[in-house]
């Protein structure tokens, strides 16, 4: 079900990814399927899993099992299919280019789409995201390692929507952030919950991911497990 | 005044030459933070293989050109593919300072070592692309082939610094010296654009070797002084704006000139050397040195 309530077809389904480090399993057959438009919350504590399994649907680590967006599996460990199906990540700790300004940070995002073309056309294709994140605007042109986290997590987030994406991962997206700043963004995350776009969130802390998920599920030491729905 | 002018000209030609190798490496390490100690070699291997090709199996000049720098590029290529890969795209991460230099300093010594093989150890220079007598006007005197050096040298920092400042794939480019994960997440293949960059700019040392060599001469030894000056140059622009490093490597040749032609040539490396310095207390932004808030 979705945020509008209405039954959806699947979007992400992940279907026995397994990650491992060496001999360290750090996912273990985590299996889960989120419909279109739906927000699914992935809670649990650090270091159970979350992070490696997000970055692995994203096409970022080497993976056992299948993942399948609108129903095309997913080729092993090739984020560029990924961005082709639609799936973007904003990654923990967001990794940014830190000597490019605001404005090639967030154009970057649309790469797969404005490669071929002048770094000014690609901007005027992208600019619109500007229009989610207002603040950024006077920012353009300063370097995004001199920007505060809250920033620089704004840019971030605005480098996945230039990516015009259909499914968002999104990997602790409130880490470090002062508490005003992760509400700023939880209110956006409650825009985009409102529209057509499947969200994929994960967060250590419930509280704030309860509040804009459909659902939710648990990962502990590696495993998937249900969770009661979000009130 | 034409004292001056000939300096001028020896200078410009001599700082072209710094500024080609501080551009390939500027550009190369901008994109994947890895130090090209090698591409004075491949300057070397343009400039001999060349001149063997003409001088001993007689093919025709252009055609000797061609097929040289074909090979530089699939040297190059081999080398990423063969050695880059495995090191850096199979296992990423954690490579430190062993990374950023051990892996072109080895290529360094292979070719080095396949070159006096092959080539000996005989001074070798290509034949002159623009051949004749130096250009006079008045008393003022330059070499054809320090026309060409300065000019290809110029044509490249802009063609780079165009590349970098107004392509997508610039920026792309950029990016994957600045995050590697950052730059997979949006789709940018960072290896495509390390291999790419690494056969470009082996293939530029090249031809920039067959095209200097009239006026230096190359042995299989030319190339760690070479990667040397380029890694200089390089300092002075950051080691990430190719377009500055020419400029750079232009005006530590002018002053060069200048101050072996007034004064003694014995201070040439104080000059660049102290240059370095000031600019390191100075104004350390230049380098890229200046501390970034987080």
């Amino acid at each position: 079900m979705t945020a509008a309530g209405r039954v959806s077809p699947l979007a992400l389904e992940v279907e026995g990814v397994s990650v491992s480090y060496g001999k360290f399993l750090a996912v273990e057959s985590a299996t889960f399927a989120v419909g279109a438009g739906e927000c699914l919350a992935v809670i649990g504590p650090n270091g159970h899993g979350k992070s490696s399994m997000v970055t692995a649907v994203a096409g970022l680590a080497r993976r056992g099992g299948a993942v399948r967006v609108f129903g095309a599996e997913l080729p092993v460990a090739d984020p560029r299919a990924a961005v082709r199906a639609g799936l973007v990540l904003v990654p923990e700790r967001r990794h940014l280019y830190p000597e490019l300004t605001t404005r090639d940070n967030i154009m970057l995002g649309s790469y797969m789409r404005t490669r071929r073309i002048r770094a000014r056309q690609a901007w005027e294709d992208v600019c619109g995201v500007l229009d989610m994140f207002p603040e950024l605007a006077r920012l353009l042109d300063q370097r995004a390692g001199t920007l505060s986290g809250g920033q620089q997590q704004m840019v971030a987030l605005a480098r996945a929507m230039a990516a015009k994406p259909r499914i968002l991962l999104l990997d602790e997206p409130c880490l470090g952030l002062a508490e005003a700043v992760a509400r700023r963004v939880y209110d956006w995350l409650g825009e985009m919950t409102a529209t057509e776009m499947t969200i994929v969130l994960v967060e250590e802390n419930p509280a704030h991911a309860l509040l804009v998920a459909d659902r939710a599920v648990r990962m502990y030491k590696g495993l998937v497990e249900p969770l009661e729905p979000a009130a | 005044m034409s004292e001056f002018l000939n300096l001028l000209a020896a200078g410009l030609t001599s700082g072209a030459i710094y500024g080609i190798f501080g551009a390939c490496l500027a550009v190369w390490f901008r994109v994947c933070n890895i130090l090209n100690l090698a591409v004075g070699d491949f300057a070397m291997l343009g400039a001999i293989g060349t001149a063997e090709l003409v001088q001993s199996d007689h093919v025709p000049f252009p055609a000797a050109v061609a097929a040289d720098l074909a090979a530089v590029g699939l040297v190059a290529w081999l080398f990423d593919r063969g050695v880059l890969h495995f090191a850096f795209d199979r296992r990423p991460g954690g490579h430190g300072i062993v990374g950023v230099f051990f892996y072109t300093f080895g290529l360094s010594l292979v070719i080095e070592g396949v070159a006096q093989t092959v080539f000996g150890t005989d001074v070798h220079g290509a034949p002159a692309i623009w051949p004749g007598p130096a250009i006079a006007i008045a008393d003022f005197h330059v070499q054809r082939a320090g026309i060409l050096v300065i000019a290809l040298a110029v044509a490249s920092g802009l063609v780079l610094w165009a590349y970098l400042r107004f392509t997508v794939s610039g920026r792309a480019a950029s990016a994957c010296g600045e995050s590697v994960l950052g730059s997979r997440i949006v789709g940018i293949d960072s290896a495509l654009f390390r291999r790419r960059i690494f056969v470009a700019t082996a293939v530029l040392a090249a031809l920039f070797g067959v095209v200097e060599s009239p006026l230096t001469g190359f042995t299989y030894l030319s190339g760690p002084t070479i990667s040397l000056i380029g890694v200089v140059a390089a300092g002075f622009a950051a080691f990430r704006k190719p377009g500055r490093a020419v400029v750079a490597g232009l005006a530590i040749g002018v002053a060069e000139a200048m101050l072996g032609g007034y004064v003694s040539t014995s201070y040439n490396d104080v000059l660049l050397y102290a240059i370095l310095f000031g600019i390191i207390i100075l104004r350390p932004e230049v380098l890229g040195l200046s501390a970034t808030a987080a």
